[in-house]
């Protein structure tokens, strides 16, 4: 019914394409843009953990994945008030 | 496969048939976010970029695919966690004694001075924490806790009780020699281990519930600066 390969081989597909794009992709100058292509990866790995049954693992990383991109934007939004340049 | 001859029998063969594709996404998400890194000039972003170093950390964890995986991914995303959380302030007091200027501790742009943050509060941690003393373990933890740090939060505006906090890192912990003393249980008494896994599981469920205590003594001592 659910085909494992399926889940799998789009988990790396996301990931990749994920971390290319926070890598090189359009626009990632800004500190912003780069966080925001950071969430594709973690999608993909996502996906991976739910392949494996990595159920505890899931649930910790939804929620550090949230709060590293709050740390983040934080950082950003405070060293932008500084008048630091990014 | 040649390296097939490693695998115990136990490993189902979907885990072992995905391991090497696992392996080499790993590999090349982390070649890409160290590429990226090196070719960097700005330090905000190179910690961005550590982000997806740790995701190609991760995937090659994954990758064994058992319960041992599933217990090194935890260490290592708090590991992360803490390394992000650290590089970050060291960056921001870094800027800050550079440029002679401060910023906001938690630059919020919004006044978070809703209705539902006065009324909903105690109604919603109750069932978060009575759901998660139900769950215990880890998970019973993980969901008491955000009952927990909803409360906070949103008693923050009002003002968070002061010296409950401490009492209640102390009882986190107690809680967590409640957690060592039934690891210890299951190797020396063996026949107690309905008593050894009780005491771990709700050990571990009111340690994870009141880490959450611990950001409450941070706020604290940072709100009480202003």
């Amino acid at each position: 019914m659910f085909d494992i390969y399926i889940w799998f081989y789009t988990g790396v597909a996301l990931t990749i394409l994920g971390s290319l794009g926070t890598a090189l992709g359009p626009g990632v100058k800004d500190p912003i843009t780069r966080t925001l292509n950071t969430e594709v990866a973690a999608v993909g790995v996502s996906l991976i953990f739910l392949t494996y049954n990595h159920t505890i693992g899931l649930l910790t990383f939804i929620a550090a994945t949230a709060i590293i991109t709050m740390i983040l934007l934080r950082a950003i939004v405070r060293l932008e008030e500084v008048g630091a340049e990014l | 496969m040649s390296a097939s001859v490693l695998v115990p029998g136990v490993v189902s063969p979907v885990v072992v048939s995905l391991f090497v594709p696992a392996i080499f996404t790993g590999l090349i998400v982390g070649i890409i976010g160290l590429m990226a890194i090196a070719y960097q000039k700005n330090d905000l972003n190179a910690l961005i970029l550590t982000d997806i170093v740790g995701v190609g950390m991760l995937i090659l964890v994954a990758a064994v695919g058992t319960d041992l995986a599933e217990a090194i991914i935890l260490p290592g995303l708090v590991v992360e966690l803490a390394e992000i959380l650290a590089i970050s302030e060291i960056l921001m007091s870094r800027e800050m004694k550079k440029k002679g200027k401060n910023a906001e501790l938690i630059p919020l742009p919004l006044s978070m001075d809703m209705e539902i943050m006065t009324t909903a509060p105690t109604f919603l941690a109750l069932i978060l924490i009575v759901h998660g003393a139900f769950l215990s373990g880890f998970t019973g933890g993980a969901v008491a806790g955000g009952g927990i740090l909803f409360y906070v939060l949103s008693k923050r505006m009002r003002g968070v009780p002061a010296n409950t906090w401490e009492g209640i890192a102390g009882v986190s912990g107690i809680a967590w020699c409640l957690w060592l003393v039934g690891f210890l249980v299951f190797f020396v008494f063996p026949q107690y281990w309905l008593l050894a896994l009780f005491l771990a599981a709700f050990g571990i469920f009111i340690k994870v519930a009141f880490k959450a205590g611990l950001i409450g003594v941070i706020g604290r001592e940072e709100f009480s600066k202003k």
